[in-house]
């Protein structure tokens, strides 16, 4: 149950440059030292060792920035959204960017439930000339092999430009399917026998 | 000129490498100084995990950058998964903040916290693309310099360097590299650059130093005066990667007399220095402010013996009631006053509490200067588990001189004495959460010590003495560990070796040593292959006995500290006579303090607590 005296700020921010290199765990905890930082009057959890209140978007993987990422942090008093936003701002490091900040209603889906797709756009080191997209990606969770349909996951088809290949995953009860995985195998199909594919930049452009 | 930035270079490799986070810099608090002008980079010869916090980077990078005309830079020693992708792909290693090539930097500093990363100091120098021999460097090479804890005896390392700072760098590594930045400014030669550090106190020139020369030289070290005036907060960078360490750490004290015998840092970082508890208390909330760390260490080589410690600790659980914040502090003094500060720090009861006795007997306690008896243990144990404690952990140390198998042996019954104690002390159903280590390891001599002159115990004799601790012990719930360390022959070698050695190290790095601390690493094979090449025999480096009077490697570096009263505290140690700490009571005379040099400073009497 929400607390009605706590105020839930939605904080959308970007994950650019080198900071693409971070993985998901290390994106929340720079997330929370933000936080620690900006002087918000943010909730603690009740209990033995308190934390703070955070709720995060989909996980990130290694290697992959984000430019419309989220997170939700509960606060104990009111602070003006964009003022709110300022603070934050000072306390970030510019490849860690908050872009936006507004309320959202205390008995909405957090952060953490509310996005389940996520469009992605991988710009590699010269223009396709085919695309092919994998029926089926195998990934190692726990030391075990797991076969995963992509139709599950790929909503509508992989579209390329150029050098720019874009697609749209989502996320549901068979789980999720990682976007570099997937984009992995994409290439390696499509490189067909030439030099593979080298990454240039790997972001996640849109979350809904 | 303009030093260059290879990200561009960089990146590509990431994408194929572990924890990548840790090679892309921007972190919070890191500075992104301009890329012309004279630039020092300061190295931590071990990877990024492990070298984060080290206070020798943080301060050293701090100052040089408070000196107007220089920048200051960092790097570490990548994995081995990256330095192969970087050796394959031809990018030399780089500085974080800017990615420059740390060749193009015109002195590199390199840190030695411990006697286990001398092949990584190749390591780093070669992948830099820097000749690994100082007799081998060209006039554009950077000049190479090091210091920290291990160049006490520098006599490893010479063939490195091409200069060792002895003492604490605040100010000598600032003045050291003013005069680089001068040299170079006149167009001298390396050789002329050299000469004027060499008369700089406290550094240690080898190319110019014969140490069998008459006189022998003498290199005196350096103590940073200021230290307990300065502002505890140092800025500090906050990783993005998980790090040893990784919370704010401020240093509330240097230095520790205590005197333990066996103990190199209580004799180098002579004399104490505390600082103020009001300084203290507003650098931790400036800290906390500006890094948005929840965690705060105060740390020293022995925080509880701040004369202000408990009033800190009062006012700073205070000042961060309700805010998530935590303090903690590093070790505990070994009574019940050591418990009840222990008590005062939230949250370090998971961890379960940690002493050190070091010895079995209160024979061999007196001899290593351990002033403990087991009364205070017990009284430790009893304060313990009345704040509500259920895990215990004691350290003790086989191999030191004079040790008996009685001695080892006690170890055991001190174990299960303390552990009886514990359970009369808490009622029948929850005797069974109770738990004590009791972890082992292995006396190493080290250099500026009383007992610098002994050598170490055999492995085969250490495997010995542990099975009599476990032959000794007699309840279930208390576990000996004693993991077999490979590394502390090596270790012994390096903390008491002389100039052959350097050559050692080279030689093993020849064969494919590096991160020689890390077990999945460590290659036993490359180290005794370069000693039989070089017909050197490691073993008697570490296990031989000295004679007070033989003259050893190390005789040139002056910690402060005079030979004559390490060797009375050598036969007073023989003797089982202890020396108190000076800050409790009386000078015992070590010789650090002058009339014009540095000074103990207290910030009140240290007294005894209740
Ligand atoms: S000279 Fe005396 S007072 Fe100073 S550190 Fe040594 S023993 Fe202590």
């Amino acid at each position: 149950m929400a607390d009605p005296r706590t105020f839930r700020l939605r904080v959308r921010y970007a994950k650019t440059g080198r900071l693409a290199m971070l993985s998901h765990l290390e994106v929340t905890h720079a997330l929370e030292r933000i936080v620690r930082r900006s002087g918000l009057p943010f909730a603690l959890s009740q209990g033995f060792s308190p934390h703070m209140k955070l709720a995060f978007g989909p996980a990130l993987p290694v290697g992959v920035g984000g430019s419309e990422e989220v997170f939700d942090v509960t606060l104990v008093s009111y602070v003006a959204a964009e003022k709110a936003l300022v603070s934050l701002q000072e306390a970030a490091p510019p490849d860690l960017w908050p872009e936006h900040a507004a309320y959202v209603e205390p008995a909405s889906a957090a952060a953490s439930v509310a996005f389940t797709v996520s469009t992605y756009e991988v710009e590699l080191d010269r223009a396709l000339r085919q695309l092919i997209a994998p029926d089926q990606v195998t990934v190692v969770r726990k030391g075990k092999k797991k076969v995963l349909q992509v139709a599950d996951f790929l909503v509508g088809e992989p579209v390329w430009d150029g050098r720019c290949v874009r697609f749209t995953l989502r996320s549901g009860e068979a789980g999720s399917l990682r976007a570099d995985a997937f984009a992995r195998e994409c290439l390696k199909l499509s490189a067909q026998g030439c030099e593979p594919f080298q990454i240039r930049r790997f972001m996640r452009t849109a979350l809904a | 000129m303009t030093r260059s930035d290879i990200w561009a270079d960089v990146a590509p490799l990431l994408r194929g490498v572990e924890r990548p986070g840790r090679y892309a810099g921007s972190e919070w608090g890191a500075h992104r100084p301009p890329r012309d002008g004279f630039a020092f980079c300061m190295v931590y010869p071990d990877t990024y995990e492990l070298g984060q916090a080290n206070q020798a980077v943080r301060i050293l990078v701090n100052r040089v950058n408070a000196t107007p005309g220089m920048v200051a830079e960092r790097a570490y020693l990548p994995a081995a998964d990256m330095a192969d992708a970087m050796r394959d792909a031809n990018v030399p290693l780089f500085s974080l903040e800017n990615t420059t090539p740390l060749r193009e930097f015109d002195c590199i500093g390199i840190t030695l916290p411990h006697e286990l990363c001398a092949t990584n100091v190749l390591e780093v120098l070669s992948l830099a693309g820097v000749a690994v021999a100082s007799e081998d460097r060209t006039e554009d090479d950077p000049i190479i310099i090091g210091g920290g804890p291990c160049a006490s005896n520098p006599e490893p390392y010479v063939r490195a360097f091409d200069a060792i700072l002895i003492g604490e760098g605040e100010e000598s590594v600032p003045e050291v590299l003013a005069a680089i930045k001068e040299g170079r400014a006149q167009g001298q030669e390396r050789a002329q650059i050299l000469k004027a550090l060499a008369q700089i106190e406290g550094t240690y020139v080898p190319a110019l130093h014969d140490p069998n020369a008459e006189p022998a030289p003498h290199v005196r070290k350096r103590v940073f005066e200021g230290f307990a005036i300065a502002d505890p907060w140092e800025p500090m960078v906050v990783p993005f990667v998980e790090c040893v360490h990784d919370r704010l750490n401020i240093e509330v004290l240097r230095g520790c007399s205590r005197g333990c015998r066996f103990c190199q840092a209580g004799m180098i970082y002579r004399p104490v220095r505390e600082r103020p508890a009001d300084a203290i208390i507003s650098a931790v909330e400036r800290g906390v402010a500006e890094t948005g760390y929840e965690e705060v260490s105060l740390t020293s080589l022995s925080t509880t013996d701040h004369s202000q410690i408990a009033d800190i600790l009062k006012r700073l659980n205070a000042r961060f009631a309700g805010t998530g914040v935590r303090v903690s502090i590093p070790s505990q003094r070994l009574d019940a006053f050591g418990v009840s500060m222990a008590d005062a720090v939230a949250g370090q009861k998971r961890g379960g509490l940690t002493f050190a006795p070091e010895a079995g007997t209160q024979r061999l306690r007196d001899v290593i200067n351990k002033n403990v008896t087991e009364e205070d243990l017990m009284e430790a144990v009893k304060a313990a588990m009345g704040a509500g404690w259920q895990r215990m952990k004691l350290y003790f140390m086989i191999g030191l001189p004079t040790e008996t198998d009685e001695d080892v042996a006690q170890i055991g019954h001190l174990a299960d004495k303390a552990f009886e104690l514990m359970r009369t002390l808490t009622p029948p159903e929850a005797r069974g959460r109770l738990k004590m280590t009791v972890a082992v390891n292995v006396f190493v001599p080290k250099a500026h010590t009383p007992f610098q002159w002994d050598g170490q115990i055999t492995p085969e004799e250490a495997r010995r003495r542990v099975g009599l601790i476990r032959h000794a012990v007699r309840a279930k719930a208390v576990r000996v560990d004693y993991h077999e360390p490979k590394t502390s022959l090596l270790e012994a070698v390096m903390s008491r070796g002389g100039r052959e050695v350097a050559l050692l190290v080279e030689e093993a790095w020849k064969r494919g040593a590096r991160f020689d601390a890390w077990t999945e690493h460590f290659s036993e094979d490359a180290w005794h292959e370069a000693a039989r090449a070089l017909g050197l025999d490691m073993e008697a480096v570490a296990h031989r006995r000295l004679d007070v009077a033989d003259p050893l490697p190390w005789d040139h570096i002056d910690s402060g500290v005079t030979k004559s009263f390490l060797v009375r505290e050598r036969s007073r140690a023989l003797a089982g006579q202890t020396t108190e700490d000076c800050t409790f009571s009386a000078c015992s005379a070590c010789g650090i303090c002058a009339p014009e040099g540095p000074r103990i400073v207290l910030q009140e009497e240290r007294g005894i607590h209740g």
